[in-house]
Formats: structure tokens, sequence, C-alpha cells
């Protein structure tokens, strides 16, 4: 049997269209850009051109993305760089409790550096307080971070509000979205509302791992972290990998062709899956917003009295591969932060699943899935403890 | 990481689900909050004092599920006392290894079998409960495994102070700053103290 794959929020199977346009550049064309000679310059413009397809899906200008290393590298490109190159006019930042790591892992490295970082709360469904961020904001605030869409229940979040609020203050410091997850699944443009840095990745939207763009606005200034040569990027120095730039460009074609047709298809999918686990398994919660505020391929769900692990476990051992929220299966033991942060339980947390859809996913996967996690679910509650079927 | 293909048998079809009715020892240890937890049903033969038949229920991930049914295993037709001398460790060799971020599934475990002999023996009359002092937080210490070894904390040296009095408990710890399993051995340590009555406060320095 293949294998059913539901975690594209991790990573995402290349596109065979997405290989056919790496290949050329790993036989023939193995080259890095150079001025003069004809080899160099024939990558130099196949940049210019890759630049500019990443540029138009976001509505930015060529000269503003970078190409990186990945979404991860892109974040602390973004984030180290300005923090460093504005630290003279702040030291204040501000971010959610509910952000990507990356976003995270940074604010605690500059917290221990001397800054101060405020975490601002979120709803039960995961939506950054604005309130409180519009009170956390101080003159000597540098940076404002958000996840655009939850990397865990998908919520999207409020950025036009967001920038409303950093106006209405007069604030001067920055916006930097995380858009690893929303990228390719929902319209983003960097000018409506107003973001100054964003990040994101090829290998969530079905292009090579190991590539990523960072868009800066143009007057934001940036120290450089990654000193060496420039061989593609002022940022992301040395050899970025030419292939994989390449292969992300194509899969932005492929994503971008029909993006409301392709967000459509996701979302009915999504759907579709949510309301097979509602109608056939009893006591379960989604976790995150339902409808427009959540994330088209983003379907979360806790099932009370088991843990995910298990399932997790018991799927996989099936050819069915999905991700879940419980401490058992995380690097350091540790309870899901996004779902205490959202008020559930230790519970709800451990016995979450989150099922992060792609174009490559069918009904008849959706179908296959349902019933044998229906299966799993009953076995797990009866060997559970905490599970008494006199209550059905 | 990955489960030797004993762990995914009784994973998959772990012996002696369930419960018993009326059973002569009964045990839960551990807590859904922390992700695991382990009933255990005994019927023991008065007369031998052989144990005929055992049962548990797991709440918790696949190794929690197999070493709940290895131990069952292990325990039947034991009696109280050769089952009393069942170790995690043993339970962990008898599935061929546990990955250590796994190894305190099989303290818990055996820990709830320990639980359940106890919980009999205090119904019949063959123990009193016994007085809570230092000796008794290290034993408690000794169930608390390390996730990046898969030894515990008194064996690895991490302990280097216990204090009680006044149900006060002081625990000094020797964890890396940045070792990503401080939580997880801060939250073991309260779990494994806070089921004690004469434990009012938990204290821990790392």
């Amino acid at each position: 049997m293949a294998l059913i794959y539901f975690d594209n929020c991790v990573t995402s199977q290349p596109a065979p269209e997405v290989i056919e346009a790496m290949l050329p550049y790993m036989r023939e064309k193995f080259w890095f850009p150079a001025n003069y000679v004809r080899h160099g310059s024939v990558i130099a413009a196949d940049i210019d051109n890759w630049r500019r397809t990443v540029a138009d899906s976001l509505g930015a200008r060529p000269g503003e993305i970078h190409f990186t290393r990945g979404g991860t590298s892109a974040n602390n490109l973004a984030i180290k760089g300005f923090v460093t190159a504005n630290a003279a006019n702040g030291s204040h930042i501000i971010c959610s409790v509910v952000d990507y790591p990356d976003i995270l892992t940074n604010a605690a490295f500059f917290e221990q550096s001397g800054f101060e970082v405020s975490y601002i709360s979120c709803d039960r469904d995961g939506r950054v307080n604005l309130d409180e961020l519009r009170d956390s904001l101080r003159e000597d605030t540098i940076l404002v971070m958000t996840t655009l869409a939850n990397h865990t229940v998908g919520t999207i979040q409020d950025v036009r509000a967001m920038r409303g609020i950093l106006d209405a203050a007069g604030s001067q410091a920055k916006l930097l979205v995380d858009a690893g997850q929303a990228y390719a699944r929902m319209p983003i443009d960097v000018n409506d509302p107003a973001i100054d840095m964003l990040t994101v990745s090829a290998h969530k939207i079905h292009g090579p791992q190991g590539v990523g763009a960072l868009y800066v606005r143009k007057g934001v200034h940036l120290a450089q972290m990654m000193h060496g040569i420039n061989r593609v990027d002022s940022l992301e120095t040395g050899g970025v990998s030419i292939a994989g730039m390449a292969g992300f460009a194509r899969a932005v074609e492929l994503a971008f062709d029909d993006l409301p047709g392709a967000i459509a298809h996701i979302r009915a999918l999504s759907d579709y899956l949510l309301d097979r686990i509602e109608s056939a398994i009893p006591h379960t919660m989604l976790n995150g917003p339902r409808g427009e505020e959540r994330i088209s391929h983003n379907i979360n769900v806790s099932f009370d009295y088991i843990e995910g692990e298990a399932m997790m476990m018991m799927l996989s051992l099936q050819d069915i591969v999905v991700a879940t929220g419980s401490a058992c299966a995380s690097q350091g033991l540790k309870t899901n932060y996004v779902m205490i942060a959202m008020g559930r339980t230790h519970e709800q947390s451990h016995g979450s699943m989150k099922f992060t859809l792609s174009r490559y996913n069918t009904r008849e996967e959706i179908d296959l899935t349902v019933e044998k996690l229906a299966g799993i679910v009953a076995e797990l509650r009866r060997r559970s403890p905490l599970y008494n079927p006199e209550n059905e | 990481m990955q489960y030797s293909q004993k762990v995914l048998d009784h994973f998959m079809k772990p012996h002696n689900v369930g419960k018993i009715e009326n059973p002569d020892g009964e045990a839960t240890e551990g807590s859904p909050a922390c992700g695991d937890q382990v009933t255990l049903h005994l019927r023991v033969n008065p007369e031998t004092l052989i144990i005929e038949d055992i049962k548990f229920q797991s709440y918790g991930c696949a190794s929690n599920i197999a070493t709940g049914s290895i131990i069952t295993d292990m325990a039947l037709g034991k009696t109280l006392d050769e089952a009393s001398e069942i170790h995690w460790k043993d339970a962990a060799a008898e599935l061929d290894g546990l990955p250590p971020q796994k190894m305190h599934c099989s303290v818990l475990a055996v820990d709830t079998l320990h639980a359940a002999i106890r919980n009999y023996k205090e119904r019949h009359g063959q123990a009193k409960r016994s007085g809570f002092d230092k000796e008794a937080i290290l034993d408690e210490l000794r169930k608390v495994i390390y996730p990046q070894v898969g030894e515990d904390i008194v064996t690895l040296k991490m302990v280097k102070y216990v204090g009680f009095e006044n149900g006060e408990v002081i625990i000094d710890l020797g964890v890396p700053k940045f070792d990503q399993y401080r939580d997880n051995i801060a939250e073991e340590i309260r779990e494994h103290l806070e089921k004690f009555e004469a434990v009012k406060s938990i204290e821990i320095n790392m």
C-alpha cells in the first residue's frame, strides 16, 4: 500500500515538475552565478527570474527577496540581523506565546543577551491578544514578530490589525511575519497590510528541502549574520543550492498558477476530513478555529481518554503519517506549548492529532484513514483506565 | 530511535488488558497530565499467595502499553514476594530493551505492580504503611529516569542533596542549564513525591 501522508506542515513531497526543474542544475548547469562569462551569466539570469517569481507571489519587488538555506535560516538572518542592526534604537521585542520555535528561540536568545521580550498571550483558538499587543508597545520596541498561520492549530493571525496597532501608536517597530505554514495556502501581499520582513520555506510547498526565502522591505536594514563570500546572496553568503532555487521557483509557479482554486480544493479536503472524524468518532474536540480563520490545510483534533503517540504509531504501522501533540513523541518529552497556551489540558494536548493536507491527498485516502483511526481510537479507549464505556 | 519487535508486538496485541471484578489488590500510578497512567488489578490465591490473575489498563504511549503488558506476563503465576523482586530493568530487558527516553514507562509499570502488591498486603494485614523519610525520598528518586541515557538520577549521581523537614522536601540536582530534559525531570520528581501525604512542599534546585 502506498504511503498516506498527512504531515505536510513538517515537509511535503517535492512535485515531479520540481524535480525535473532541478535536474539540469545538478547535471549540466552546476555553476554558480558570475559576471562576464557565459556559463555564470546564464545562472545569474536564472536566479533573477526565480527571484522575480517568488517576489510576484508575495507582491514584493525582486530586490527585496533573498534566497536562503531554508525557513529557519531566513528567520535567523532576519531576526538576528535586524535586532543587531537596530539595537541602538531600543531593546524591546514583542512576539506571542504561540509563535513558531524559530521566533521563540531567537527571542530567548536576545532575552539572554539583555533584551526585554514581551510574550503576548492568546485566546482559546490561538488568536494573539491584540489589546495586550497594544498595551505592550513601548517607545523602545524595535521588533514585533508573529506567525501568520500557526504551525500546530492553523490559526491565522490578524496581521492587518497588528499593522494598524503599530501605525496608530506611531511605533518605530518593524513587523516580522513567519509565513512558513501560510505561504501558498492563503493569499499574502506584503504591501497590504504592510509587512517589513517575511519568511517562507520551499519544502513546505512541494519544493526541495534546504531552500527558503526572506523578504525584507526596501529601507529596512539588516546586519550581516552569515559572513563569507557573496555567491548568491548578500545575507545568505556562500554557496546556496542553485538546483534548490530552481526547484523552489517551479514549486511557486505550480502553487500560484491558480491559488484560489488550490486553496478551495485543500479546504474542501480538510473540511471533509474533519466532518468524517467528527461523525465517525465520539469524544473529540477541534483545536483552533473553524472556517476561514484557519489555514486551509490544517486539522488538529484531540481524542479524549487516549494518548497521541500510540495513535500515531498505530497509524504509522498502517502506512499513514500524522503528527501528535503528545509529550511522549516530542523532543525533551515536553507538553505541546501551543495547546497549553490555548488553555487545553495536558490530556487534551497529549491526545491531539494533527493532519496537514496537500494537493496530493484524496478523499479515498481520507475515508481509509478515518476508518482505520476509528478502530484505533476504539481499541486504545478499551485499554485506557480513563475511559468508561458505560458513559456512552 | 526504534522500538524492538517485542515492544511492537506487546503494543499491538497486549496481554491481560482489562479489569478484575472485586480485585484482591489494585493500584493506579502516574497521571494523565504527565501523559501516562497504569492501573493494575490482582487476583491472589490466599493460601499460596500466588498471583492467579492480573489485568492492566494503560493511558499512554506504545512503550507504556507494552511495559504494562509485559509485567502482567512476568507477574502471572509468581508469588507476591517473587513479583515484588521484579525490577524495572528486568521488564525493559524482557522487551529486548527500550529507548532511553522511554525507560520511565518501565519504571511506572513496575511501580504500579509493586503498589498493587502493597495494596493486597495492606488489605490483608500483611504490611503496615511505612513511615516517610529521606530514604523514602531517595527510593522515589530512583524511579526518576534521565531520558538522555535511560538510567535513574540517583545512580547517575545527579542528586546532590536531599533535605526533608516538616513536610518540606528540598532536592538539589546537577542538571546542565540547557539540558532539554530539565522541565521533564522536575515534573517527574514532583509526580513521584506529591502523592505522599507527608510531603507538603517540594523545592527543586538545579
